[in-house]
């Protein structure tokens, strides 16, 4: 009844033309090689890159080519009287009936009369710079006062999150009035309002993920070992914690942007004529639904650097962490 | 895990049960933009016209203004004028606080009393500068009694008050907030500084009462006053007011019925009008609403050795082109301005010419011609030996789109115009501003001021040695000698010297370029079938809804 | 526990008063008037400045503000509002603010924990991809564009909830705001609540539970949550507090009396109202540090590993 399968010399050929001596062997490369290769094998983070560079690219190059500069108000005289080119939707040389036919607005013109191309890339530049320089200083500090905390514990922790909670609970609104006595109004004052504002989430994340790891047994048999505290929370920890950290970095970069938009609102941001994406977005969003194509170029460019910087992060992540499946 | 989603649905529940669901969007309601929140409802208090309105919705003082600005009884049935202009008699009429009391004689001397001691920003307008009335700076300072001010009541209908000097608009005046009334008894029922902060602790004798109020709150209810003394000839059931900022939203408001009258600036404008349904809604009113430039010229102001020099002020002055700022940013239809009065205000009683009648009575000192404004400013760099001037420009950034738009076109133009001059842009709050502005740190400062009273001389008082609401740090014995002899002096009996007078004033400022002035404000209203009715002033109270039918 | 508890309530109180003191030097030493300063001469301000007892060496003045807050008053303002009690005006403010606030945490917790879990379920496949775009879009747009966007098509192209807050129809018309508010709320808790879970889900208990035969829900339940559950709680309790104060654009377009907007009014209306400024500065603090040792003893509660009493070091 039962047959019972017998294999047979037949079932088996020899393949031919293999090396089958020769495994795969990868040369021994070194941690940040290998995140190297890692991150440029994802596609997800390379379109980020992409997508980000492009925008960059913009930032530094359009201002420079544009026919435009960005405080320049471009009208026309007819009979004496001045007419301002404002509120123009896009438009090409020849493609509009209009007194300024013979310009081209890739994005239209805003409601004072300026090139919102130019200053789309014009802003997105100084909102680049802001973040940029603000979250990376962010980034050290508030990593380290995190790590340093959350890894000695007791006391020491006690003092530093006390200092936390008093600093981070004064009203931010408050701190930035104060700060701008002191300082003038303009880009410097918006990066260090978010110095003083943005390090101490970033330290939360680092001092929680902390607190998860330092019971890890990997670092009990490094202090086992008589590994110095130094070592432990640097060469440890840090590596374990960059995954969250370079997320809360992302995440950390529209805070920067919108923190700088609320900023010009109230006054102590950026001084116009200059302009950010943040104040860009700003002005576009007092005629949202008239003139909805104003706030379009800077929100996409926004939500573009956003994507960008999230593939980044996400790419980031998965290559840093060596404990993921796939690695 | 599931204790969490429990409770939080717990409270949810608490939520929806703590409120109910009446529907408050009647159709007797009028429901009303307000550009800003309100100040305060304490007279005495107030210093805007939002507020302004809101008090006269609900208190009627000895007069009131007619559709067309006049000054017609309210509370004071009538009035007698002693013969040398200084006596006032009012004769008040049978009306009625809303919880019953009678309106008194003594509630208007107790408040104007009052306002003397307690008003910070308005206690000027019982002084020499405006009413005259008898003792008013001296109890003001604190130097005399409270009981010394000119103001008594023989009986409970009768007032009487004592100039120092005839006022020619004093029945105009009366319709100011500050002279309203306030019930003795009420106030002094309250606890300290709660007078006015909810429907419960304000008591009205006007044509509508507070139902719902919280100071600083974006919706305000009121309802019609049936103990009001003219309520059989109030229409209007209810008046809602919206609190709106921005401009996009108050159109989509008005066309989803959300707001029957809304007040829209700049690209709305422009939108509206382009829209045939939308337009024939469309209302321009002009204000009496100055907008203008101040320079500061203290000394001790880091850049004001240069605005010190009359000569770079002219050629700020002449090097902007204030009709491109009205028709290209303002663009709802405010005027554009070359004195320092501004355009359809204040008409002379005897012609009936509004006082700027002539736009280019004092063009060669303001006007928009850059051959002049360079030649100013060549005179400006050999005086001062200097090429270029970095001139800071501040202006306070809650004021809307506007002035941020107007601002922006005014560095172009004038760095366009004038070769070596930079303007830098300074938005800041209102509360830094004001405090710049009061203190003399800044070299310019767009600015504006509205109207307290029917005269010339609510902004001319602005320029003198004292008035210091925006010190440009300015002084001329000239200028203010004849300003006190408007106010007080020999020629505030003489109507059409005083008048004359004023011109004079005006060009003595003007030909210094203390200010720069740019424009006369309007307001582009959107005002519905419903909203027909209500009317419209340039002067204190912007709009009354007594008479909506 | 019980211990740990008392002392962190106690490092708490202390903490406020610390935060009490600064901020009162701060507000006193910042310059500007504390009054309308319009039409005010220099003796009228002097003798503003002499009835708020502003002329007082200021530990004196502090004394008297915390006798004052001990009575329990926040005192009058001083140039907002005419100078009105402060209390019934904050309680109000805090009232509409907080429920506003607490109905996008709630929005923003549900959606932003499913939207996580279900991306890291999936990971790598198609609802993953559509999850992470979804929390993008929540990062890169505005909470009061989209704010605006629900007015335009949910209040004027379709006209179903309210166009202005109404106090009368309260929870109806909160839901828009809170919406819009909880957008940011959905995609941060969504994107950590997915990277934890899949840190945990590649962790070797979770291996082990596999192997012994736990799946489905009971797993991501009992072993997955629990643990990815430490750093979404750090990020929830801040919020919490972020969105009580930080709606003041949306407070401002939708016409709700909350916190923010009177935050607002205190430092940039017509003077700075000296003590509006600091019974919101002393409420928000309470609220920020009050929402810490919540979490701080909820880390005891989900992570038993995390010791609570005796901490060497």
């Amino acid at each position: 009844m039962e047959k019972i399968y017998t294999p047979s010399q037949d079932d088996f050929e020899f393949i031919e033309g293999r090396n089958i001596e020769v495994d795969t062997n990868f040369a021994s490369q070194g941690y940040w090689r290998g995140v190297f290769v890692h991150f440029t094998k994802n596609k997800f983070a390379m379109t980020g890159v992409i997508l980000v560079t492009v925008i960059m690219l913009f930032a530094i190059f359009a201002p420079v080519f544009s026919s435009y500069t960005y405080q320049e108000i471009i009208s026309a005289n007819v009979d004496g009287k001045e007419i301002v080119a404002k509120s123009l939707s896009p438009q090409f040389a020849g493609s509009a009936e209009n007194l300024f036919a013979d310009k081209t607005f890739i994005f239209g013109t805003d409601d004072v009369g300026r090139d919102l191309w130019t200053r789309t890339w014009q802003g997105a530049r100084v909102s680049l710079i802001i973040a940029f320089v603000a979250i990376f200083i962010d980034m050290l500090i508030g990593t380290s006062y995190g790590l340093i905390s959350g890894y000695f514990g007791g006391r020491v922790d006690d003092i530093l999150q006390r200092f936390i909670e008093i600093a981070g609970s004064i009203p931010t609104l408050v701190i930035i009035s104060i700060l701008a006595i002191f300082m003038d109004k303009g880009i410097g004052l918006v990066i260090a309002s978010l110095l003083i504002t943005e390090w101490i989430g970033m330290s939360k994340i680092a001092r929680a993920e902390c607190l998860k790891l330092k019971e890890r047994e990997y670092v009990l048999a490094s202090r086992t070992l008589g590994a110095g505290s130094f070592h432990i929370i640097f060469k440890q920890i840090l590596p374990n914690t960059i995954g969250p950290i370079i997320t809360q970095v992302m995440f950390s970069i529209p805070v920067a942007i919108f923190t700088e938009a609320f900023l010009s609102f109230v006054g102590v941001g950026i001084v116009l004529p200059q302009c950010s994406i943040g104040s860009l977005i700003e002005a576009g969003f007092g005629n949202i639904t008239i003139l909805p194509y104003q706030i379009l170029p800077p929100i996409s460019v926004l939500a573009i650097l956003m994507l960008g910087f999230n593939l980044i992060g996400d790419g980031f992540r998965e290559a840093l962490a060596p404990k993921l499946e796939d690695m | 895990m599931k204790k969490i989603l429990m409770l939080t649905l717990l409270i949810l529940a608490a939520m929806v049960t703590g409120c109910g669901n009446d529907d408050s969007a009647a159709d007797d309601t009028l429901k009303v933009m307000l550009g800003s929140n309100v100040v305060s409802l304490d007279a005495s208090q107030a210093t805007d016209s939002v507020s302004f309105e809101l008090i006269a919705d609900c208190i009627d003082g000895l007069t009131q203004l007619d559709s067309h600005g006049k000054a017609i009884p309210a509370v004071a049935e009538s009035f007698e004028v002693s013969e040398d202009g200084k006596t006032y008699t009012f004769h008040l009429r049978d009306a009625k606080w809303a919880n019953g009391d009678e309106v008194t004689a003594e509630d208007f001397v107790f408040a104007w009393r009052r306002h003397c001691l307690e008003s910070t920003k308005y206690a000027y307008i019982m002084g020499s500068t405006v009413a005259n009335i008898k003792n008013a700076d001296a109890v003001t300072k604190k130097e005399a009694a409270p009981e010394t001010l000119g103001v008594s009541a023989p009986d409970s209908k009768t007032l009487v008050v004592e100039l120092d000097a005839p006022v020619s608009f004093f029945p105009a005046l009366m319709t100011f907030p500050a002279f309203y009334p306030v019930n003795e008894k009420f106030y002094n029922s309250l606890a300290a500084g709660t007078y006015g902060t909810s429907p419960e602790t304000f008591l009205s004798n006007g044509a509508f009462m507070l139902t719902e109020y919280l100071p600083g709150s974006a919706n305000i209810q009121l309802k019609k006053n049936d103990s009001y003394w003219n309520a059989s000839n109030v229409a209007l059931k209810n008046l809602q007011y919206q609190v709106v900022s921005s401009s996009d939203n108050a159109l989509t408001a008005f066309k989803n019925g959300t707001l029957n009258l809304a007040t829209v600036n700049g690209n709305q404008v422009e939108s509206v009008k382009n829209d045939a349904d939308l337009s024939k809604n469309l209302e321009i009113t002009p204000t009496g609403l100055l907008e203008y430039l101040s320079f500061n010229q203290d000394p001790k102001n880091h850049h004001a050795g240069a605005l010190a020099n009359v000569n770079l002020r002219l050629a700020i002055s002449n090097a902007i082109d204030r009709e491109s700022l009205v028709n290209n940013y303002v663009t709802n239809g405010s005027i554009a301005t070359y004195t320092a009065i501004p355009v359809n205000f204040a008409a002379n009683a005897e012609t009936g010419k509004f006082f700027a009648e002539d736009q280019k009575q004092f063009s060669e000192y303001v006007s928009f011609d850059v051959e002049k404004a360079q030649r100013f400013l060549d005179a400006a760099k050999s005086e001062l030996g200097k090429d270029t001037f970095d001139l800071d420009i501040i202006y306070a950034n809650d004021g809307g789109d506007t002035v941020i738009k107007v601002v922006q076109a005014i560095k172009e133009q004038v760095e366009k115009n004038l070769p070596g001059v930079t303007l830098n842009l300074q938005p800041m709050p209102k509360a830094e501003y004001l405090d710049r502005v009061t203190t003399n740190s800044y070299d310019i400062a767009i600015t504006n001021w509205a109207p307290d009273y029917d005269d010339p001389m609510t902004f001319l008082t602005l320029w003198t040695t004292e008035g210091c609401e925006i010190c440009e740090h300015w002084s001329n014995a000239d200028y203010d000698k004849i300003i006190a002899d408007c106010t007080s002096g020999e020629l505030a009996t003489n109507y059409s010297e005083r008048w004359s007078a004023m011109y004079d004033a005006e060009e003595i400022l003007l030909r210094n370029a203390v200010i720069a002035p740019l424009y006369t404000g309007a307001n582009a209203n959107l005002v519905s079938e419903k909203a027909k009715g209500v009317e419209f002033h340039s002067v204190a109270i912007e709009r009354v809804y007594k008479n909506v039918k | 526990m019980t211990k740990y508890i008392t002392k962190r309530i106690l490092m708490a109180l202390l903490t406020l008063f610390i935060i009490t003191f600064v901020l009162f030097v701060l507000i006193r030493i910042m310059p500007g008037n504390p009054f309308p300063v319009e039409r005010m001469s220099a003796e009228m301000i002097l003798q503003k400045r002499l009835e708020l007892g502003l002329d007082k060496p200021i530990l004196v003045q502090f004394k008297d503000y915390l006798s004052m807050l001990m009575s329990g008053s926040f005192g009058n303002g001083t140039s907002l509002y005419n100078g009105a009690p402060i209390k019934p005006i904050l309680l109000k403010c805090l009232e509409n603010s907080f429920r506003i606030g607490v109905l996008s945490i709630f929005f923003g917790t549900i959606v932003g924990l499913l939207i996580g879990i279900v991306a890291a379920i999936n990971r790598g496949k198609f609802l993953d991809g559509l999850c992470t775009i979804v929390s993008i879009l929540g990062v890169c747009i505005p909470s009061y564009v989209f704010m605006i966007f629900l007015q335009y098509f949910f209040s004027y192209k379709i006209p179903f909830f309210p166009y202005f807050f109404d106090s009368s129809r309260f929870l109806f018309s909160s839901i828009m705001p809170a919406l819009s508010l909880s957008l940011l709320a959905i995609s941060i808790i969504a994107r950590f609540t997915r990277n934890e879970m899949i840190e945990v889900m590649n962790s070797d208990y979770v291996k082990l539970a596999e192997a012994k035969g736990v799946y489905g829900w009971e797993l991501i339940r009992k072993h997955i949550l629990r643990n990815a559950l430490i750093p979404i709680v750090t990020v929830i309790a801040p919020l919490v507090v972020d969105l009580l104060t930080g709606a003041m654009v949306i407070e401002k377009i939708y016409g709700i009396n909350g916190v923010g907007k009177l935050m607002v009014d205190a430092i940039a209306g017509q003077g700075v109202d000296y003590n509006y400024v600091l019974a919101l500065g002393i409420v928000f603090s309470a609220l920020y540090i009050g929402a810490m040792l919540v979490l701080d003893i909820l880390y005891g509660i989900i992570d038993p590993r995390i010791s609570l009493t005796a901490k060497d070091g």
